[in-house]
């Protein structure tokens, strides 16, 4: 019986962490996947991976990290699952217009395109900077990469969105 | 000593970065000056564009599948239907009885979703962003509330809200405008790691100020003075 009642407050505790983070890690997982439907399944997947692995976050304020690297590894075994096949991004960015749109700033949902046509290597850095306020440190060991490589991507990507956003770059243009 | 491409590069891929010779760089080259503000105002609007809407579900994670199944409704489901109905029921009477206590809670869930808020910097967001985000809600901030380091136009309640981070020598001080939140008296809350105040502003709503972590921080001054530099326009 107190297993029960023990069980019950640590499933609802769980609960309501995840409940907290799910925001913020959806967000993550739409700018990751690029596919709303995809990114919910990945996130729910990965909640339920949490719950069965919850003895592994020794503290829970660092519950957000966690949760966020097995949402990572969630969305890499989906592709080791079933091969997705190759979509052109602008059918992404049509299929997911009610997302990137903003009806209030215009200029927003452009920004929103210009990201979805970020590689990768340069999307997922930058997501993690300004949606979770990852430091370089904390992206570099999530990402295993070094410090300068992580600045260098963060630059890149910048100078790419502000380029395809059509400002004048100048002597800034890198590549 | 720095040169402009490396301060560029640095700067671009931190945009809030603190670093003493970033800003002292910043503080002898007028054009790598110039150049941050108009990345700011870049920044600006990508931390506003990678925050999109997620639509609320009424499932709960992580123990509810998708999709939900139909047409297999048991007395059990029904009875789990029924006790979810009463505990909106007695949510929504607590949330009625206790309308200071539910704001506070709305506020600090808001800023689950704002790595901002707690980030150190001197680097204030441009003039120009900063009162694009006050005109709507007719007000502009005097020089006394300190360096503005984050300024955005927030989904709140079902209105658009400044949210500031002003920078305090006990650290960054989160502020909302809620011109559409009246409040009765003043009220301290202090939730999951969030110490705050909402302060009531006579016929102009109420403001919400926060601290993380804040330690000795005399938040109730803090407040004051926050609220002292505001200037309504209408």
């Amino acid at each position: 019986m107190n297993d029960g009642v023990g069980g019950n407050q640590r499933r609802a505790r769980f609960q309501a962490l995840c409940q907290s983070l799910r925001p913020d890690l959806l967000r993550f997982a739409f700018w990751l996947c690029r596919d709303r439907a995809l990114a919910e399944d990945v996130v729910q997947e990965s909640m339920l991976r949490a719950w069965k692995a919850q003895d592994s976050l020794l503290d829970e304020s660092a519950a957000k990290p966690w949760l966020l690297t097995i949402i990572r590894r969630e969305y890499a075994r989906t592709f080791e699952r079933k091969r997705v096949p190759t979509v052109d991004v602008d059918e992404l960015i049509a299929k997911e217009e009610p997302m990137l749109a903003a009806a209030e700033e215009q200029d927003l949902g452009e920004m929103r395109a210009a990201l979805f046509k970020l590689p990768l290597e340069y999307r997922e850095p930058l997501v993690l900077q300004v949606l979770l306020g990852y430091s370089t440190a904390e992206i570099a060991r999530e990402l295993d990469l070094s410090g300068p490589a992580v600045l260098t991507r963060l630059f890149r990507a910048r100078n790419r969105l502000r380029a395809a956003l059509g400002e004048d770059l100048g002597a800034d243009r890198e590549e | 000593m720095m040169d402009h491409a490396r301060y560029r590069m640095l700067i671009s891929a931190d945009p809030h970065s603190s670093d003493p010779e970033l800003r002292a760089h910043r503080g002898t080259c007028a054009e790598c000056a110039q150049y941050t503000e108009r990345l700011l105002r870049f920044e600006s609007r990508l931390q506003r564009a990678v925050k999109v809407d997620i639509p609320t579900r009424a499932e709960i994670l992580p123990f509810a599948r998708r999709p939900a199944r139909q047409g297999a409704k048991s007395w059990r489901s029904m009875a789990i239907a029924a006790s979810v109905l009463l505990g909106v029921l007695v949510a929504a009477g607590i949330w009625i009885a206790l309308p200071g206590a539910s704001l506070a809670a709305d506020v600090v869930a808001h800023m689950a979703g704002e790595p901002e808020a707690w980030r150190r910097t001197d680097v204030a967001v441009p003039d120009t962003a900063l009162n694009d985000v006050l005109r709507d809600s007719g007000l502009r901030l005097s020089g006394g509330a300190g360096i503005v380091s984050y300024a955005a136009s927030c989904a709140f309640r079902g209105h658009r809200v400044p949210h500031l981070v002003v920078q305090t020598p006990s650290g960054p001080v989160t502020v909302m405008v809620l011109v559409h939140e009246a409040a009765s008296h003043p009220a301290q809350f202090d939730e999951q790691g969030y110490r705050g105040t909402i302060m009531p502003m006579a016929g102009h709503g109420s403001i919400a100020v926060l601290m993380r972590d804040p330690g000795g921080a005399d938040l109730q001054r803090i407040a004051a003075q926050v609220r002292d530099a505001i200037v309504w326009t209408r």
